[in-house]
């Protein structure tokens, strides 16, 4: 009988203590309570928000290919075998389409980084705290801002106060789903004041030089494009003068020298970094070809894009002819290159542009940047100073770097038969995101 | 305190010694109920030793002493019987074949019972059964075999994927697979690739015990609300050392081709299709001046690059590719060994298996060495110890999942104007094939995966008390897993970066620790008790690793080590526990009332701090009413017992380690790292827990010719886990939460019946027959659906249907005026072109209503053919690459053969649209794609012939059988993809059911082989 008890008194002594057992950490992640401790944790997450918004479905390429498929008319051709970017192509787009459903969620990733990062921004070191706050707040709007060019109608239909924009979110998701996650879309009026806001607050807070990460000249960059995007010309024109007076950037020798590159070149404005480590580059998988690591040649390039060059333009030299006898960009040739997402280049020819339409000369005259810096620099003798000229200039010197539906809509151009303010040239609202909505989120005209 | 009964028994042996001198004999014969002698009958007196055995005639004598009063009449396979005997001195007797369903012991978690005394729903499978069928995974040699057992091989790659239900599908995220128990070691279900029970030699394998319903599985709480598979291996017996052999070859071969496209029907289609895109369009292509720039030029310059060296024009080359995913020489080997036997004191089994099969894929193989040793001892009366170790090494090779242009089975979307090979001889890649050859992966890559799987465990069990023992259990489960990756420069994954090499490493480690008490003890003879009492700790961790690199100088330097460029690598680990205490008490009356109570504490390290402990009770009770006197003597009920049960079990498998928190994990952005969002928090996360109500019947009439089971159960799962999706305005896609509930209600009947048996000849049936309901009955808040449309497939959960039905647009065939694909609006009536306009409908669902088996064992003389047909029935199958192979030309993808009977000209009346390129006619997904899956299979036949044992004795020899058998010889379906029995692999899952995508056929096999025994 004593032995019973031994027995029974040992394997209690087994059982107890075991509870603390159950004590498990993950070894991969951290607690969301632990993150937003130091200062430390808080850069990293900022760092993260970079990697967020470089993700393939957001700058580091889709956003760019949507962009000039939408825009394709006759100039380019989606041969590749995927659907998703086809739909795209042919303006039919599913509002199952798995590209557009990951880019929205993507987006919002980024949004919600950044709104964890500025919702603790008084835990970062007193000193930093101007700098990451700013680049939060770029990061934020800028993602707002490129999400609106794809998921809302253009600015440019005089409409912005009633068009639907975004579901605008500035507090960060912790703990579960909230009330504030099934709010209706804002106006497209608010999203863009929310766009300005987060741009000017981010120039403002940002400081001159900040290596490959976002300083006060990208900020102000961007909020030139958004400009104009809104037909605010003079607005745009001070902020490019502001990045080709103030900033430390120039141009390339050669054009060439401004693609394929591993690290930013003279003129990368904001780059998406991309090593072979470490980052996407959706451009290059689908623009070139398998000799160079990429699909199959997913994007073609049609003789009525290169007939629009003259023979003498450096940029016409950079398109290449694979096997089957296909031009293909070779702006987005190599693979594990960066992504630059605004050149210097743009500046100049937004400057010009703007003082061209209000007859102004801040900086310099639009022929001065036209012939002089774009032009010469590919090899091209100068050229008449009309409105068509320049956006054509734009539009060859930009080709394939994700801005040309930006510019159909607010031009009023039309592409493949579509009128720039047509609802096929705008993504569907993910079937995704309107079943989880509970109603709040309205789809887009047309879907 | 002592034993009272076992002084006494000591007492009675010492008065029958002393008392020796008084004898006097009996004589007698032994026979059956037909009349045939027994031979080698045991006789023997109650309560002592004193015995013989009949000769071959069935005659015995034997001398007794005076005092004997009862004699006890045994043989095997006969019941016993006892006879007093009142001063006979020749008693003949005739012995009743023993009931053997009823006395099997039956494993039930730490313990085990005889079948006529279960309350629970438990279906055996010995593993005599299944012994030597060529196939590497146990479940697979499972299918059909058991009642409510729903096993089903995802694609036809050897040694991967099978999906096992018992009882249907219970859980959303969570797992819905049975808790694997190898002699009381619960092992672990995952590893980096393949399936981890692919390690197990089932050869081993003494016997399957499939624990059904809440009160069989309820003593494994946390882990068993989807039934729990008890593995018995094989263990020695006291006597002479019987050694086995079994060798076996074979060849193996997919189960069906489906065809594609020949040159011409390809080059006349894409023509076709490629004028109407242009006619769309209001381009004439035939005119000479509108061909620049049209669909026609752009599809006749791919012919041209598709076509290679050859001509298209001419048709020049007509390449079956489908056959060229397929290994045509593909075998099947295996060689076991098995030598077992021991003494009263020591028993081993030892055992030594190869098993090498090729699959039916390029590039896809399978080999497994193993061995096993078992080892009980007696160290004491009081004293057993013993120890179950197997090693087994498994080396595959592997091909890439179904949705990689790099898996053999994508080989069919190229064109058939394309050939293999150039003219220097080496295989076409692109862009001269349409998309990557997987031909050139095979050739110029590898995937060989290798496993060493140990799974093992020692125990020590004290008798404390006659009636009272102590176990303790100690088991272990390693799997050391490597992948090895060489893709050359022209491969898939290779080309442009001079090779890719990936290195992984998986190495798990589960442990678990259980101890506990069992009283077993009879009060007045007639109240049975017995209760275990115990607790047990599982550990379970996994360590992983990987590196992959590019840039190798030459392809025949393929380690990493040779790669110039690292282009990066991960480790990780996972852990998480489990700690148990559970009590089981059963209660006997007079051999006919029956009462078991159960319940289990369990806390697992995967739910939030407040939630960690869950409580899983069960009761359950028998009558067995054969035994009551007004059934005691009926001629016709042999017997008849009434059961029910009721039981809560949970689940904790499945979703994550660590889903209950709100994570951040590690990112990298221009070389430096970072934190991202990686996981949304849910503090409130809990056990799901699953209600099961069981009612049966089990009867044998005719003494017991016919026998069987029948049992009506309801289990609802409460709290499902879910990965829910939430707004994405969030940052997150999805959280994993409780919501809901589903609900399986079914009927399983099992009959098995003796149809002949004569000496000669003997014919049994077992058939088993199970419908399975599974509804969804509630989703959270108010939401009743949660549709699951990606464009290729459709697995939605809805209230109300069952888990993953199809619910998307219904295809409405094809307009006769112009050829568009059509489909319902929501109001089932109006049509429309527009697929973004089509309502939704439940289009198909892929669980099956019905699955049965029918075993059929015959013997005669010494011939022996048993074969299994096994049904599936009531279920659909969406191919969700429909859009790629069927459809209309809407790419260069080669297409089914139903494609030529597209709409071509207003009036034709055909569900297959215009062929029209890039213009996307009905190719989503919708009910198009959907076809409906049931089967019937012819799923193993095996005819054997025994050498008499007359000629064998010469040679020393015990046994030798010559065999053939067959696996899958036989499908009958209407589906008109590869095979019915499928899930594409890249899928696969809870709700994600019923998909086929480029998933090769099952594995068709056949093979002759040997059995040795001496």
């Amino acid at each position: 009988m004593k032995k019973v008890f031994i027995i029974i008194a040992a394997s209690i002594t087994v059982i107890t203590g075991c509870t603390k057992k159950l004590d498990i950490n993950p070894t991969q992640d951290i607690s969301d309570q632990e993150v937003f401790t130091s200062d430390a944790n808080i850069k990293a997450a900022l760092n993260g928000a970079y990697d967020a918004i470089s993700n393939s479905y957001l700058l580091g390429g889709d956003f760019q290919l949507y962009s000039e498929l939408l825009a394709a008319d006759g100039e380019i051709r989606w041969a590749g075998t995927y659907n998703q970017p086809r739909e795209i192509f042919s303006k039919s787009i599913l509002t199952n389409n798995s590209f557009v459903t990951n880019t929205w969620t993507a987006g919002y990733n980024t949004i919600n980084i950044c709104n964890n990062i500025l919702n603790a921004i008084d835990k970062v070191n007193t000193a930093d705290q101007d700098r990451v706050k700013g680049e939060a707040l770029f990061l934020r709007g800028l993602t707002y801002f490129e999400m609106a060019e794809l998921f809302a109608k253009p600015y440019s239909d005089g409409n912005a106060s009633s068009n639907l924009g975004l579901q605008l979110i500035t507090t960060p998701t912790s703990g579960g789903i909230s009330d504030a996650n099934y709010v209706p879309r804002s106006t497209l009026q608010e999203t863009y004041n929310l766009i300005l806001s987060d741009l000017t607050e981010a120039k403002g807070l940002l400081p001159d030089d900040n290596d490959v990460y976002a300083n006060s000249f990208t900020a102000s960059a961007v909020l030139s494009r958004v400009y104009l995007q809104m037909g605010d010309y003079a607005n745009a024109r001070d902020e490019a003068n502001n990045v080709i007076t103030n900033s430390s950037y120039s141009l390339t020798t050669t054009y060439a020298e401004a693609f394929n590159r591993t690290s930013n070149s003279s003129e990368d404005i904001f780059a998406i970094q991309v090593t072979a480590q470490d980052g996407a580059n959706d451009m290059q998988v689908f623009w070139s070809i398998p000799q160079y690591g990429a699909r199959d040649g997913d994007v073609d390039v049609l003789q009525k894009h290169i007939n629009l060059y003259d023979p003498a333009d450096d940029r016409l030299k950079l398109f290449y002819l694979d096997g089957q006898n296909i031009y293909r960009s070779g702006k987005w040739k190599l693979q594990y290159r960066n992504l630059p997402i605004i050149r210097l280049a743009e500046m100049y020819l937004t400057r010009a542009e703007c003082n061209f339409r209000l007859g102004t000369t801040v900086g310099a005259t639009p022929d001065d940047d036209i012939n002089n810096v774009i032009r010469k620099r590919v090899n091209l003798s100068p050229t008449t100073i009309t409105l068509d000229n320049i956006l054509l200039e734009r539009k060859l010197e930009l080709a394939h770097e994700g801005q040309r539906i930006q510019d159909v809509k607010r031009l009023k151009l039309t592409v493949d038969g579509f009128d720039y303010d047509a609802n096929e040239l705008v993504l569907p609202i993910p079937i995704r995101e309107i079943n989880a909505s509970n109603g709040a989120l309205q789809q887009n005209d047309g879907y | 305190m002592r034993n009272p009964r076992l002084i006494l028994l000591s007492v009675f042996l010492l008065s029958a010694h002393f008392i020796w001198a008084q004898t006097r004999t009996i004589t007698g014969k032994v026979t059956d109920r037909a009349g045939n002698p027994v031979a080698n009958a045991s006789v023997l007196v109650k309560g002592t030793s004193t015995g013989t055995v009949t000769t071959a005639e069935g005659l015995y004598s034997l001398s007794i002493p005076a005092s004997a009063k009862i004699l006890v009449y045994s043989a095997v396979d006969m019941e016993p019987q006892e006879v007093t005997i009142n001063g006979q001195s020749v008693i003949n007797i005739s012995l009743a074949m023993a009931d053997k369903s009823l006395q099997e012991v039956v494993v039930v978690g730490y313990g085990t019972k005889i079948k006529k005394d279960l309350t629970g729903n438990i279906a055996k499978v010995k593993g005599a059964e299944v012994q030597s069928m060529p196939v590497p995974n146990l479940n697979q040699a499972l299918q059909g075999r058991a009642a409510g057992v729903f096993v089903e091989s995802n694609n036809g790659k050897v040694g991967e994927g099978v999906k096992i239900r018992i009882r249907g599908s219970g859980s959303l995220s969570a797992s819905n697979d049975p808790l694997y128990v190898i002699d009381g070691v619960p092992i672990n279900n995952s590893s980096a690739s393949g399936n981890p029970l692919a390690d197990i030699n089932f050869n081993d394998i003494e016997s399957f015990d499939i624990l059904k319903d809440a009160s069989a599985a309820a003593i494994y709480g946390s882990r068993a609300a989807n039934g729990v598979v008890l593995i018995t291996t094989k263990r020695g017996k006291a006597g002479k050392t019987v050694f086995q052999v079994n060798t076996q070859y074979g060849f193996n071969k997919p189960t069906h081709l489906r065809g594609f496209l020949d040159a011409k029907e390809y080059v006349d289609l894409l023509r076709e299709a490629a004028i109407n895109s242009d006619n769309i369009e209001g381009v004439d292509p035939l005119d000479p001046a509108q061909y620049p720039g049209s669909w026609l030029e752009f599809a006749e310059g791919r012919l041209t690059r598709y076509s290679g060296w050859s001509d298209w024009h001419t048709l020049q080359t007509n390449t079956n590719w489908e056959k060229l995913a397929f290994n045509d020489n593909a075998r099947t080997s295996a060689v076991d060994l098995s030598a077992s036997g021991g003494n009263e004191k020591t028993k081993f089994y030892f055992s030594a298996s190869y098993n090498n099969q090729d699959g039916i894929l390029i590039g896809n193989n399978f080999r497994r060495l193993s061995s096993r040793i078992n080892l009980d001892h007696s160290v004491s009366d009081k004293f057993k110890v013993g120890f179950n170790l197997s090693l087994s090494q498994t080396l595959s090779g592997r091909v890439p999942n179904d949705n990689e242009f790099a898996t053999p089975m994508q080989i069919v979307a190229l064109s058939p104007v394309t050939p293999l090979k150039d003219l220097d001889g080496n295989v076409y890649n692109t862009p001269t094939t349409t998309y990557s050859n997987p031909y050139v992966d095979y050739v110029d890559g590898h995937w060989r995966s290798t496993i060493y799987r140990n799974i093992g465990n020692i125990y020590g069990q004290l008798n404390i008390l006659p009636s009272l023992f102590f176990r303790s259990e100690l088991g272990a489960d390693i799997q050391n897993q490597n992948d090895d990756q060489f893709y050359g420069f022209r491969t898939t994954y290779g080309t442009g970066t001079n090779g890719y090499g990936e290195s992984d490493w998986y190495r798990s480690l589960d442990y678990n620790l259980n101890n506990y008490f069992n009283y077993k003890k009879t009060f007045a003879s007639v109240h049975d008790v017995e209760a275990v009492v115990g607790m047990s700790y599982q550990r379970y961790n996994s360590e992983y690793a990987n590196v992959y690199g590019e840039q190798f100088p030459v392809e025949d330097l393929q380690k990493l080590a040779s790669a110039g460029l690292i282009k990066g690598g991960t480790s990780s680990s996972s852990n998480a526990s489990f700690v148990s205490y559970f009590a089981r008490g059963n209660y006997k009356f007079n051999d006919k009332y029956l009462l078991t109570v159960s319940g289990r504490v369990d806390g697992s390290s995967v739910f939030g701090k407040g939630n960690r402990y869950g409580v899983f009770p069960a009761v359950s009770l028998g009558w067995i009413m054969s035994e009551e006197n007004f059934l005691k003597n009926s001629d016709f009920i042999s017997f008849l017992k009434l059961r029910g049960s009721w039981g809560l079990t949970g689940n904790a498998d499945g979703f994550g380690n660590f889903s209950s928190l709100g994570l951040w994990g590690s990112a990298s952005y221009a070389g430096t790292a970072g934190l991202i969002t990686t996981q949304l928090a849910n503090e409130d996360l809990r056990w799901e827990k699953s209600n099961q109500v069981d009612i049966g019947i089990d009867f044998g009439f005719l003494r017991n010719k016919i026998s069987g089971e029948l049992d009506f159960y309801n289990r609802k799962t409460q709290d499902l886990i879910y990965n829910v999706p939430v707004p994405g305005n969030s940052g997150f896609t999805t959280q994993t939460v409780n919501i809901g509930s589903m609900q399986n209600r079914g009927v399983e009947f099992v009959l098995n019946t003796e149809n002949i048996a004569t000496k000669n000849f003997r014919w049994s049936s077992s058939l088993n027959v199970s419908y399975n309901q599974n509804k969804i009955l509630k989703l959270d808040g108010d939401q009743t659906t949660i549709p699951g449309n990606d464009g290729r497939y459709l697995n939605s959960l809805i209230v109300g249907e069952s888990i993953g039905v199809f619910y998307g647009p219904k295809f409405a065939g094809v307009d006769p005026n112009n050829g568009d694909a059509l489909y319902y609006e929501q109001d089932g009536k109006t049509t429309t072109n527009d697929y973004d306009a089509a309502g939704n409908f439940i289009v198909g669902n892929p669980n099956p209503k019905v699955t049965a088996g029918l075993t059929n064992t015959v013997s005669f003389r010494g011939f022996d053919l048993s074969f299994l047909f096994q049904g599936v029935f009531g279920n659909q199958i969406l191919n969700g690459a429909g859009g790629f192979m069927s459809s209309s030309f809407d790419w260069f993808d080669n297409q089914t053969k139903d494609q030529l009977k597209r709409w071509q000209k207003p009036g034709d009346i055909t569900d297959v649209p215009q062929l029209r390129l890039g213009y996307g006619n009905g190719i989503s997904a919708s009910s198009r794609y959907v076809y409906d899956g049931d089967y019937v299979r012819l799923k193993n036949i095996t005819l054997g012939y025994n050498i008499p044992a007359s000629s064998l004795r010469k040679v020393k020899l015990s046994s030798l059988r010559v065999y053939v058998t067959a696996v899958n010889l036989l499908t009958f379906t209407n589906y008109p993809g590869w095979d019915p029995e499928v899930n594409t692999d890249y899928r696969a899952g809870n709700r994600n059911q019923g998909s086929d995508f480029y998933a090769a056929p099952q594995i068709k096999t056949i093979a002759a082989g040997l059995n040795v025994g001496f």
